[in-house]
């Protein structure tokens, strides 16, 4: 297997996007096929999640290589969920590892407002079982609420751990300028005052609304090539390193252990151990935080922390920017916005920001070693990338 | 006649399923819907719980209780609640009524009241 | 002797009892206002509403068309038992919420029209105004009518209204809904929100001027000038666009 660097990125705004689909995919494409100084590639990977449902467009990946006169180049969509992205950059790694292309664009779009919020809801719920769950009315705030109780009451995670969470990712993505939401937040604003309900209303509970992510549209692209072609540009050397997926039951309810998250776990472990790095060894991370408790459950069962630890580590401020992990300093899912396919690809370019030094004014200080979870469905399909700078 | 919810037992080893997979997830080796339906019981304790207050489509009511139980026989099922103070580990016992009516299709399944 | 027209064109003059002013702490830690503003103090509001005369989305144009239309009517004595009732943070004017009594008993809500991003403040801002009709005046019910997908699902569902389709509202004769004093009474730890007596320094501001909102509704951006960054390098672009937006450059 032949090493795989990155060695471009590119990304849209998250927010409400009024443009089609197709553009979505390719104005990242665009910015990072500039970033790497390039305009031919081998193969292009498209990631989305809902083109057919919400926005009436079959063959994306068709459209988007056309769009960007890429032709006759091949192309497909990759689909796992939320974690099509990252899914579509595994994809683009095997082909330039396994030698048979040199240069795989990956790029990805979600455009989830094109449809009510209602819609919205329905098709997010999709993801869970369609006789044992859907017909019940469980969507995935509910399910992440179920987790989250048990979570608490095992644990002793408290909904003043979930509001930190989502306070700290707010502050995160005021400083990024891709970020959807660009808003201040306080622990007395959405917890503790008397007017904390109605700022901070129960969406499941325990779950508040700045407890869940927004509804976001967006796009991110990547580009992976050989070792060759990445010496040849003259950017930092940033190598794909691990790679990691594992999956689990469909029904959350036939999990093992109801409060484990066992993908999350064997799929770091797979990244970690290909990387040849531990945990401890990393400086940044970019977690899946559709629901505030995701990111303190991922930061202990990718090993950052022990098992019911996690919350513990964010009291002593160890996972804020300055921290001694800075864990989603693009905002996370939280702030940053969630366009479900494009997510897995925004959470590596983040990385690279950052491992390359661009981050500006939320740079990790010498970070030279980089993770992501891209987190699919409940908690049943995840994937784990660990990215090493080299020079 | 009260309704059932059924567990798939497979024929080759007997492991119990719910719900349904077309591999047996014990021994792997049945053929295709090669499974007895078996009803499960319908009393348990309660998992864990939420009220849903952002509803799906087909839902016109303000909230939704819904919740994870520990049956009997050590298996699990998701389902509605209609409990007043629901908490972790009390007894709930099941009904099967009507869940979502999606414009015509009326969808069948486990709601949980107190024991 | 000449014969006062305008006499004749205005509405009766009845006693209504005055909002009391509340304040209440908002997501981001900030303090806001509710407070009932006269007749004087509406020309310092119809200049804010004016710009959302022209924006599509989330129908702010006709919330904005015809919240304009009432507070004029208002200010010119032109229509019969009106109130308006103001949010703001800072001084700075945050959200505007009217409507008028149809009878003793029976309210009828105008509008609700939010000035800064954060859904949380046309909430505050339209239970202050549930809070007036049932506790402060004391009335059994009030007609509401939603013009957006968001008000909606804000209102007709979270809330249960009744429905009510048998009386046209008069926001343009669409179906009412109804909010009736035994929904209010069991949704009250929700709706009823926020701390009386508002604290001197407070409301002495809020009182002095109604200052313009600082992040009003906005024509939708042309968000992807992100990654216009490319010809850019320096990230400006996205400030050079804001600028041109607020008319500084």
């Amino acid at each position: 297997m032949r090493e795989v660097y990155v060695v471009g990125i590119g990304i849209t705004s998250f927010a409400w996007l009024p443009y089609p689909l197709s553009e979505i995919a390719a104005y990242p494409a665009m910015v990072a096929l500039k970033d790497a100084g390039l305009s031919k590639v081998d193969h292009v990977y498209v990631a989305n999640m809902g083109s057919a449902w919400l926005n009436h467009q079959t063959g994306l990946a068709s459209a988007v290589v056309d769009s960007l006169s890429l032709t006759p180049v091949g192309a497909e969509v990759i689909e796992n969920g939320p974690a099509s992205g990252a899914s579509a950059i595994k994809q683009g790694f095997l082909a330039v590892a396994s030698g048979l292309h040199d240069v795989v664009l990956v790029t990805s779009a979600e455009r989830l407002r094109e449809v009510n919020n209602l819609e919205a809801t329905d098709f997010v719920a999709s993801l869970t079982h369609p006789l044992a769950e859907y017909i019940y009315g469980v969507t995935l705030p509910s399910l992440a609420a179920m987790f989250a109780r048990l979570y608490m009451q095992k644990y002793g995670v408290t909904e003043r751990h979930l509001a930190m969470v989502a306070v700290k990712n707010h502050d995160n993505a005021l400083l990024n300028s891709f970020a959807h939401l660009h808003e201040k937040i306080t622990l007395d604003g959405i917890l503790d005052s008397p007017e904390a309900m109605t700022n901070n209303p129960y969406v499941a509970e325990p779950l508040r609304f700045f407890d869940c992510c927004p509804v976001s549209d967006g796009g991110a692209c990547i580009i992976l090539a050989s070792a060759d072609v990445a010496k040849k540009l003259k950017k930092p050397l940033i190598r794909l390193a691990g790679v990691g997926q594992a999956t689990d039951t469909h029904c959350i309810h036939e999990r093992a252990e109801p409060t484990d998250l066992l993908a999350v776990r064997g799929a770091a472990a797979q990244a970690f151990k290909m990387a040849g790095v531990a945990p401890g060894d990393v400086d940044v991370a970019e977690l899946h935080d559709a629901f505030t408790i995701l990111e303190i459950v991922e930061s202990e069962e990718v090993g950052f922390f022990k098992k019911g630890e996690g919350h513990h580590a964010l009291e002593r401020g160890e996972t804020r920017l300055g921290g001694k992990l800075p864990i989603n300093t693009s905002g996370g899912l939280k702030a940053k916005g969630h366009p479900l396919g494009a997510t897995g690809v925004a959470q590596v370019h983040e990385i690279i920001l950052q491992l390359r030094g661009e981050a500006e004014k939320r740079q990790v200080e010498d970070a030279k070693i980089g993770f992501t979870c891209n987190f699919g469905g409940f908690g049943n399909n995840v994937v784990c990338f660990v990215f090493k700078r080299e020079n | 006649m009260a309704l059932e919810i059924y567990a798939y037992r497979c024929r080759k080893c007997g492991q119990l399923h719910y719900p349904f997979r077309m591999v047996c997830k014990k021994c792997g080796k049945n053929g295709p819907h090669e499974f007895d339906t078996v009803p499960l019981p319908k009393t348990g304790k309660l998992v864990t719980f939420t009220t849903l207050h952002n509803l799906p489509p087909d839902f016109n009511v303000a909230k939704l209780a819904l919740g994870v139980v520990e049956l009997e026989n050590g298996m699990r099922i998701t389902g509605q609640l209609k409990i007043p103070a629901p908490k972790i580990g009390m007894a709930v016992a099941g009904r099967v009524e009507v869940v979502r009516e999606a414009d015509y299709n009326k969808n069948y399944g486990i709601v949980f009241y107190p024991a | 002797m000449s014969i006062d027209l305008e006499k004749i064109l205005r509405p009766i003059e009845n006693t209504i009892p005055p909002f009391p002013p509340k304040y209440m702490k908002l997501a981001g830690g900030e303090e806001m206002i509710i407070r009932q503003v006269s007749r004087e103090e509406i020309p310092d509001i119809l200049p804010h509403v004016e710009p959302l005369l022209h924006i599509e989305r989330d129908y702010y144009d006709i919330v904005a068309a015809r919240l304009y239309s009432e507070l004029l009517a208002y200010y010119r004595y032109r229509v019969q038992d009106e109130y308006v009732l103001v949010a703001q943070i800072n001084g700075e004017l945050v959200a505007v919420v009217n409507g008028r009594l149809l009878s003793k008993e029976v309210g009828m809500s105008y509008h609700t029209l939010a000035l800064r991003r954060g859904l949380r403040v046309g909430a505050h801002a339209f239970a202050a105004k549930m809070e007036y009709h049932f506790d402060i005046i004391g009335q059994k019910e009030v007609l509401i009518v939603a013009e957006s997908p968001i008000g909606f699902r804000r209102w007709m569902i979270e809330y249960s209204l009744e429905k009510r389709f048998h009386i046209p509202h008069e926001l343009g004769g669409v179906p009412s809904w109804a909010l009736t004093k035994e929904m209010f009474d069991k949704d009250r730890y929700a709706l009823v929100v926020g701390r009386r007596p508002v604290p001197q320094d407070l409301l002495a501001k809020a009182q002095a001027a109604i200052l313009p909102p600082t992040d009003p509704p906005r024509a939708p951006a042309d968000l992807l000038a992100a990654t216009r960054s490319m010809y850019d390098s320096t990230g400006t672009a996205l400030m050079a666009q804001r600028w041109k937006q607020e008319g500084m450059d």
